[in-house]
């Protein structure tokens, strides 16, 4: 194969051969090369299909902004990326790569018969075509829109590779290494100033790396860089490549993704592939310099068809020329410094052809002398060639006309339509942008952030002109930290500064109604669509972009949004600021979802809390559920056991013996201070004064609206000191909102809130052998009906521990709530375990203990209750004082809404045919009403109850509480079910058995 | 039994040559709450000045008390029974709050030359911000802490029970993240 290496040439290491394989085939590249680069010094210029036309396409750039040569890369099972850009990914031995968008194979391509029938694939034709018949969306339009929306193929394994993330404070955070950020750094590293200078390439010098010629201060620009980086090195800047900042949120917060292993062929061990940065800079510089804009013209996308800067890149960087028959077609001055360098490497510039009339005299001097032939005022109106461009026709342009077409043959067309300055992050500030006729395009204005934009990225040309406006960006920033620092002195020769002019497409003597003239590459967009959207009525640019979708692919337009604004401004007869620019979002370039992720995946993806106990549930093999951040235990199944078997059994044993249940993740907060129970009067609706201490009552909070929010047994520990205890899920609400009151609404009250959910274990028991149970553990408190009656605590000891006891029950048995110091919880638990062994004791999960509470008609808040319920609505006026002058939620309480007449009671329904209700299931009064029937309510909870011995439901019904006894309908898909309205309380209604019996004694 | 950071004992938890995570021995802590007029009185009840000025943290003999919010304060003490007795005594004329949340929290120290390397990793504050000596409640890998700054490259960490074997696990996995940098 013929190589299109040149000895001597680039900063690739050709004594260091690396393999690496392209569509199954081997290829030989350099150390230091690219994807692209070392394809194209394989001569390959193919590389991929387009989008929408299957079309082959070949890179245009050597760098980010790549649009076209779009690969798969893999590394092994998982390790597959798609959409990677070749020009950006470095080989290493053994990198596997794949073209994208072809079948069966790149060189033909079925789906090429697109490119065929463009006529149909105008702009806004999915908009148009995919409207009718409307029957055809689902089956027809739809999946073939999704199959071609796709480009590259998703992985479906598992991705083995970890991310990072870290975060980063710093004085000065300058984003582009080139000769603009250099020299800002370098003035910026003064008096301590902390820099850190990131660039998105394998290396530092941006186009410095591309302009080996020039000379800085009497260096040649690849000493002067090297030296450069030492001297920034030996003033402690923090260097940073293969980190690109991805985007620039508020307060100088800029997200910067850090490439780590991509381009090694053996992974270090520890090494995450990528490391997502969170970066805080006091002062930011952006020196992301300028991109390269293409020309518009027929067949602009053929490979072989590149930008005349990246083609120097390649040649000057990877000792790669693109092409040995080049012919430039610029309206820049640029193009022909590209010209000469790779004429000045053997290759055989074919023509310079050039649309302006007049060019600067020493370019055209300098050309004669390298015999390049020129045509100034001439156009290109087709390209040829099938896979990779052969020839190309050049007219002249006469009065803005191109008169006859000439075949030049040549391997390579290499194009420059100017410079755009890269504003992507300044963008990202909500920087204002202002139109500059002189050089067509937007140039960065006012920002509200601490930054500072410079060099090319402001509009600045030649490397001269961008170090010296890159010292006193970084003069400025150091000025701003309060520190003293001076601008150094840049002489640069042979720097080629030029200009040029902007075009809209080039004129054709073709119908132009034919042109596939390129602007967006990687949408397929021509400028033939943009003005077809105009004509169709769009007038902003926003909405041509949506129509045609130019700009809207990965690259983010960073090739086409000026390109398309020029020519829609054209169609418009408008100046371009009255079109507009588009905005451009984070990321600059894409970032993989790892990422984002970062540590967060796997076991590691959310906290997943756990009670001290935890540990004994784990051992004796519960099934676990999540509950907010909280794993709980749910059932403990034994041999053989299904959920219903284990919880029947669960519940059987409890209301028989004792079952013993963690209830630490229940929220608690102690409440103190001399204002503590006014406080609590107007926190919870209940009345507190006359609650004596020693004594608990069961609490409700409503939220302003009247709704109700959370409960929980609340004990007062003291005169001024209550235990408060929360839902587990509503922990963290509950101290919010009570916070928020005490420090905005009420801060003369003295009184403090202090989380001691941590600070407890919790266990429940509950059964009728509860207290006998634990009676001879405790020591301080006599568990008798006379001395701790049902809704008592106390502060005592419990087998040796220091214990908050507590009379409650969430079971309708005698039951115990049973606090000790955190770490003691698995010691307490298994010391209960053992004395209840003799009583036949059983452990329970949270679904026991959710069919105990519903036989009894306790509510669960937030599963009985949605937000939309009130006390009375839940059947609980009883827990809303009366004559309370105040308390959150009593004023929504009276809004008319809650006091109608036709509000949703919580009711119990029991169905007739004995058949248990989905949770969630609609009600109905009339089951042969007409569809759609009139819903008036829904099923809350629903479970089979052992002590029944029939299914029970909790559900909410239109004005409930007055149809005690009356049917309602459940329609289900295959039936429907009649369940008879009914007291919330199935079991014990009289509340005896929570009674510890007289006489029952020790 | 399972292990977890809740069973550990106090020690030497997971090491590399850059940074050691250890389990601090169990300390008595109090959560004191009052208002600014009262902490004249609250400090000679307590024996050290209370510290008015968030993150600011004093120690005398046994005792370590650190200003968390503007009517907040963190105290460590190995005679927590006497701060409690004496403040008791003060109640009915300077009224307070002081919770004993002693079994609340488990303490890491994580220290070595990497220590604050490793915080930056799930730490969104500047590090210089916390100069030697201070403390702050605040997040570290999206869980509230409350976090010290002993010496330059040593920090105690205080997090939440059900928080530990998270926070651990994430800190292992930065040690090791640590371990493998090339420098």
């Amino acid at each position: 194969m013929t190589t299109y290496r040149v000895a001597g040439k680039g900063r690739v290491d050709t004594g260091q051969p690396v393999t690496f394989t392209f569509d199954g085939k081997r290829f030989e590249g350099c150390a230091g090369d690219t994807v692209a680069s070392a394809l194209l010094a394989n001569g390959v210029h193919l590389m991929g299909r387009s989008f929408k036309y299957h079309r082959p396409r070949g890179p245009v750039t050597a760098g980010s902004e790549e649009p076209n040569a779009l690969i798969g890369t893999r590394r092994g099972a998982g390790q597959f990326e798609p959409n990677t850009r070749a020009t950006v990914q470095e080989i290493w031995d053994g990198l596997e790569t794949t073209s994208q968008n072809k079948f069966p194979n790149l060189k033909f391509d079925i789906g090429a018969i697109n490119d065929f029938a463009y006529m149909l694939f105008s702009a806004g034709f999915y908009y148009k075509t995919f409207m009718w018949p409307k029957n055809f969306w689902h089956k027809v339009y739809e999946p073939f829109i999704r199959k071609a929306a796709g480009l590259g193929v998703s992985p479906t394994e598992e991705d083995p590779d970890t991310y990072a993330s870290r975060n980063l404070h710093c004085d000065v955070l300058i984003v582009g290494a080139g000769p603009t950020g250099l020299a800002a750094a370098r003035a910026a590293a003064v008096g301590g100033v902390n820099v850190v200078l990131i660039d998105e390439n394998v290396e530092c010098g941006g186009t410095l790396l591309s302009k080996p010629n020039a000379e800085i201060n009497g260096m040649p620009s690849w000493d002067w860089l090297a030296a450069e980086l030492v001297s920034l090195r030996s003033l402690g800047v923090k260097i940073m490549t293969r980190t690109t900042a991805i985007g620039y949120y508020h307060q100088n917060m800029i997200g910067m993704v850090e490439k780590l292993t991509d381009h090694l062929s053996d992974l270090p061990k520890d090494t995450p592939r990528e490391r997502m940065w969170h970066v805080r800079a006091k002062q930011v510089i952006l020196a992301q310099g300028a991109l390269e804009k293409p020309l518009v013209f027929h067949g602009n996308d053929r490979p072989g068809v590149m930008l005349a800067g990246s083609a120097q890149t390649y040649l000057n960087r990877y000792g790669v020329l693109v092409g040995k028959r080049p012919v430039i077609i610029t309206s820049h001055d640029s193009a022909w410094d590209a010209a000469f360098d790779l004429a000045d490497a053997g290759a055989d510039v074919r023509a310079i052809v050039d649309t302006r009339e007049t060019v600067d005299e020493e370019l055209q001097s300098q050309a004669r002398m390298r015999g390049i032939g020129m045509k100034l005022s001439h156009t290109v109106t087709a390209t040829s060639g099938r896979l990779r461009v052969s020839s190309i026709r050049v007219n002249p342009i006469d009065d803005g006309k191109a008169g006859d077409g000439l075949i030049i043959p040549c391997d390579a067309l290499l194009m420059s339509g100017g410079w755009t300055p890269s504003l992507h992050l300044f963008s990202h500030t909500k920087g204002s942008l202002t139109w500059n006729e002189d050089q067509t395009t937007f140039l960065p204005k006012d920002t509200p952030e601490d930054c500072t934009i410079a060099g090319a990225s402001r509009g600045l040309w030649g490397i001269e002109n961008v170090l010296i406006d890159g010292a006193s960006a970084g003069v400025k920033v150091a000025m701003a930290l309060g520190k003293e620092s001076q601008t150094r002195q840049h002489k640069v020769t042979h720097d080629r500064i030029g200009s040029g002019v902007s075009q809209i497409e080039l004129p054709t003597d073709k119908s132009s109604g034919k042109a596939k003239a390129f602007v967006d590459f990687q949408n397929d967009v021509t400028a033939k669509d943009l003005r077809l959207a105009v004509r169709e009525g769009m007038r902003s640019i926003e909405h041509v972009k949506r129509y045609t979708t130019n700009g809207m692919a990965t690259d983010q337009g960073k090739m086409s949004n000026i390109n398309g604004l020029n020519i829609a401004a054209d169609a418009l007869n408008k100046p371009q600021p009255q079109v507009g620019l588009t905005t451009f979002r984070p990321p600059y370039t894409p970032t993989t979802f790892g990422a984002f992720a970062g540590y967060h995946r796997g076991d590691h993806f959310e906290i997943t809390r756990k009670t001290q106990i935890d540990s004994w549930a784990q051992e004796n093999g519960a099934v676990f559920e999540p509950v907010g951040q909280w794993r709980r235990a749910r059932y403990f199944p034994k041999r053989g056991e299904d959920m219903d078997t284990a919880v029947g059994r669960e519940c059987r044993t409890t209301r028989a013996h004792v079952g013993i249940f963690d209830a630490s993740t229940l929220g608690k907060i102690e409440v103190v201070g001399p204002d503590a129970v006014e406080f609590m009067n107007r926190m919870y609706t209940n009345p507190w004064t006359k609650l004596a201490a020693g004594r608990c009552r069961y609490g409700l909070l409503l939220g302003d609206d009247g709704f109700i929010r959370d409960d929980g047994v609340i004990g007062r520990m003291s005169q001024d000191c209550f235990h408060v205890t929360t839902t587990t899920g509503g922990a963290a609400r509950v101290m919010n909102m009570m916070e928020d009151y005490l420090q905005t609404e009420w801060p003369d009250l003295d009184v403090w809130l202090t989380s001691t959910t941590e600070n407890w274990s919790t266990i429940a028991l509950n059964g009728p052998k509860a207290a006998k149970l634990l009676a001879p553990l405790v020591d301080g408190v006599e568990l008798t009906e006379d001395a701790f009656p049902h809704m008592s605590c106390a502060e005592c000891t419990v087998a040796g521990m220091p214990a908050r006891l507590f009379r409650v029950s969430f079971t309708g048995e005698i039951g115990f709530e049973i606090n000790v110091p955190a770490p003691m919880g698995r010691k307490l638990w298994e010391t209960l375990w053992q004395a209840g062994q003799e009583h036949g004791i059983t452990a329970y999960g949270t679904e026991t203990m959710h069919v105990l509470r519903a036989e009894k008609g306790y509510i669960i808040v937030g599963q009985d209750t949605d937000g939309t319920v009130t006390p009375y609505d839940a059947g609980m006026g009883w827990a809303v004082a009366k004559t309370k002058k105040d308390f959150v939620g009593m004023r929504g309480l009276m809004r008319p809404d809650l006091v109608a007449s036709n509000r949703r009671h919580l009711v119990g329904l029991l169905t007739e045919d004995g058949t248990k209700l989905e949770e969630g299931a609609q009600i109905v009064f009339d089951p042969h009403q007409a569809i759609p029937m009139t819903m008036v309510g829904h099923v809350t909870s629903s479970y089979h109850s052992d002590a029944m011995g029939r299914p029970i439901a909790l559900a909410l019904v239109e004005c409930g509480q007055n149809r005690m006894g009356e049917t309602v309908y459940i329609p289900m898909p295959d039936r429907t079910i009649a369940a008879k309205i009914t007291s919330t309380v199935f079991f014990d209604p009289s509340n005896s058995r929570v009674k510890i019996p007289s006489g029952e004694m020790l | 039994m399972t292990h977890t950071i809740a069973t550990s004992p106090a020690g030497l938890l997971f090491g590399t040559q850059g940074v050691q995570i250890s389990r601090m021995p169990p300390k008595a802590r109090l959560s004191l709450r009052s208002r600014n007029a009262n902490l004249m009185a609250l400090s000679k009840a307590i024996g050290i000045p209370v510290p008015t000025k968030i993150g600011a943290c004093d120690t005398k003999g046994g005792t370590e008390i650190l200003c968390l919010g503007p009517d907040e304060w963190l105290v460590l003490s190995d005679v927590s029974d006497h701060i409690a007795e004496a403040c008791e005594k003060l109640y009915a004329s300077v009224p307070h709050s002081l919770v004993d949340i002693s079994h609340r929290e488990v303490t890491f120290n994580i220290s070595g030359p990497q220590a604050t390397e490793l915080l930056t990793l799930g730490w969104p504050r500047d590090p210089a911000s916390l100069r030697v000596g201070e403390g702050r409640r605040t997040v570290f890998d999206s869980a509230t802490v409350v976090l010290w700054r002993d010496a330059e490259n040593a920090y105690r960490m205080d997090v939440w029970n059900s928080f530990a074997d998270h926070l651990f696990q994430f800190l292992q996995h930065g040690c090791r993240e640590l371990a493998a940098q090339a420098y």
